[in-house]
């Protein structure tokens, strides 16, 4: 029974629930192509960090462009609009912290970013230490709970919705 | 001068509105069986086909008449806006256009109500509003509803119908899901009781976060449910899926939805649900 198959909409939103849930710090690093429901089941964690040359994005740049435009050949344009890069993520407070990467692609640069990386979760573990376990929950959940900025309207109309 | 000409014209031209709408609101075509009807007729029978039998989607006003009692009914005063993350040009004028012609606010209408007497906390989401997408106007509105049931001590009953997650807004919406679902946690400590209604269609972001998280779900029959439609699904994994694949009826089979409740049930069935739980 693979999971897309079946029940993956459920599987997400559990493993979401559980990582709420959870009584010790959590750390989520985006080192890679980080997209949808399946990267945030994973994703639920009091520190979010991202490499520079990552992406986070709500959906590949094709589906988005498939959904929005019914034309998936548009990816390029989408990949531009959707805000994506760790730059984007992190003006949008959606991350916390950008790990450099050194230039070009050299066996060495991973060495680098690796190091970097211990350095953020030796600092992340000081941070929370002290932090007592309804402590840490409340962390997180102030975390996800203020994303999304929004604007208060003056008051609506219509009584019913 | 101009101005004065085309204040002359306009009644003109809603007037001709007027009869075109007259004559079309009348009637009403199933999807399923095409045969056209009466609108009066498929209202006045919860808004199901009685020709075919299957259910036209719901506009959240016809929704809460239908579960709640009637007078009891109390908006939450939460009116806000989104800020339009990704800053997309046509965005805030779609919105405006879609408020104008469902005369809605947002896919979700949050409040107090009764349900034959039990006073509870209801959402209610409606796929006419950008196909009920999840933005950082319905997350922060289903949040703020958990939260409200929580302050009340009141059980929560979230209708759900979505597209997912709403693409206009980026990853902002993606991160509606975490927070629906922290506060879904928060519920669940609380100890209150939390029933959610999957009606056609609940996809995507909903299905993956609090459509998926309640302590009982129910779904309408033959409403279509799923992560990724079915067709996206059928191509990534290279087969053919059976033909009820994603109804509630394969749900219920496979244990992911606890009951099929027939919509002019629905509310007998939960408030007896509620008083059970007490």
């Amino acid at each position: 029974m693979g999971p897309k198959k079946e029940a993956s909409g459920e599987a997400i939103a559990s493993s979401m629930l559980r990582m709420a849930n959870l009584k010790v710090p959590v750390i989520s690093i985006v080192i890679g192509e980080g997209s949808s429901g399946g990267a945030l089941a994973i994703g639920l964690g009091n520190k979010v960090l991202m490499l520079e040359n990552a992406i986070y994005s709500i959906l590949s740049p094709e589906g988005y462009a498939s959904i929005l435009w019914k034309d998936s050949s548009r990816a390029k344009e989408a990949a531009e609009k959707m805000k994506l890069t760790a730059k984007d993520l992190y003006e949008m407070k959606i991350i916390d912290k950008i790990i450099k990467e050194p230039e070009g692609d050299k066996n060495e640069s991973f060495l680098e970013v690796a190091k970097s990386l211990k350095k953020e979760i030796k600092a992340f573990v000081k941070e929370f230490k002290n932090m007592s376990e309804e402590e840490i929950v409340e962390n997180r959940y102030q975390k996800f709970r203020n994303m999304g900025e929004f604007e208060i309207l003056n008051k609506q109309e219509d009584e019913k919705c | 001068m101009i101005v004065d000409k085309i204040k002359k014209r306009e009644p003109t031209a809603k007037q001709i509105d007027n009869k075109v709408d007259i004559q079309v609101s009348k009637w009403v075509k199933c999807d399923i069986c095409k045969e056209i009807i009466y609108k009066e007729t498929v209202r006045s029978n919860y808004g199901i086909c009685p020709n075919c039998g299957s259910y036209f989607r719901m506009h959240i006003n016809k929704r809460i008449e239908s579960i709640i009692d009637e007078g009891t009914y109390k908006r939450f005063d939460l009116d806000i806006e989104t800020t339009n993350p990704l800053g997309l040009e046509d965005y805030p004028k779609k919105l405006k256009g879609l408020r104008e012609r469902t005369g809605i606010y947002e896919a979700v209408g949050c409040g107090t109500g009764k349900i034959n007497g039990e006073e509870v906390v209801i959402c209610v989401m409606d796929s006419g509003f950008l196909m009920g997408s999840m933005g950082i106007v319905v997350g922060e509105k289903i949040t703020y509803s958990i939260e409200k049931a929580i302050e009340l001590k009141l059980p929560i009953i979230i209708f759900t119908t979505s597209g997912g997650a709403r693409m206009q807004e980026g990853i902002v919406s993606l991160m509606q899901m975490a927070k629906t679902t922290s506060a879904i946690s928060k519920l669940n400590k609380a100890g209150l009781l939390y029933i959610s209604v999957l009606t056609d269609p609940t996809y995507g972001g909903v299905t993956a976060s609090f459509a998926s998280l309640a302590d009982i779900i129910l779904a309408e029959p033959k409403a279509m449910i799923g992560f990724a439609g079915k067709r996206v699904i059928e191509q990534t994994i290279g087969e053919n899926l059976p033909e009820e694949f994603q109804t509630s009826e394969f749900l219920l089979e496979h244990g992911f939805i606890d009951k099929i409740v027939e919509r002019k049930d629905l509310k007998n069935t939960i408030s007896e649900l509620i008083k059970l739980n007490k």
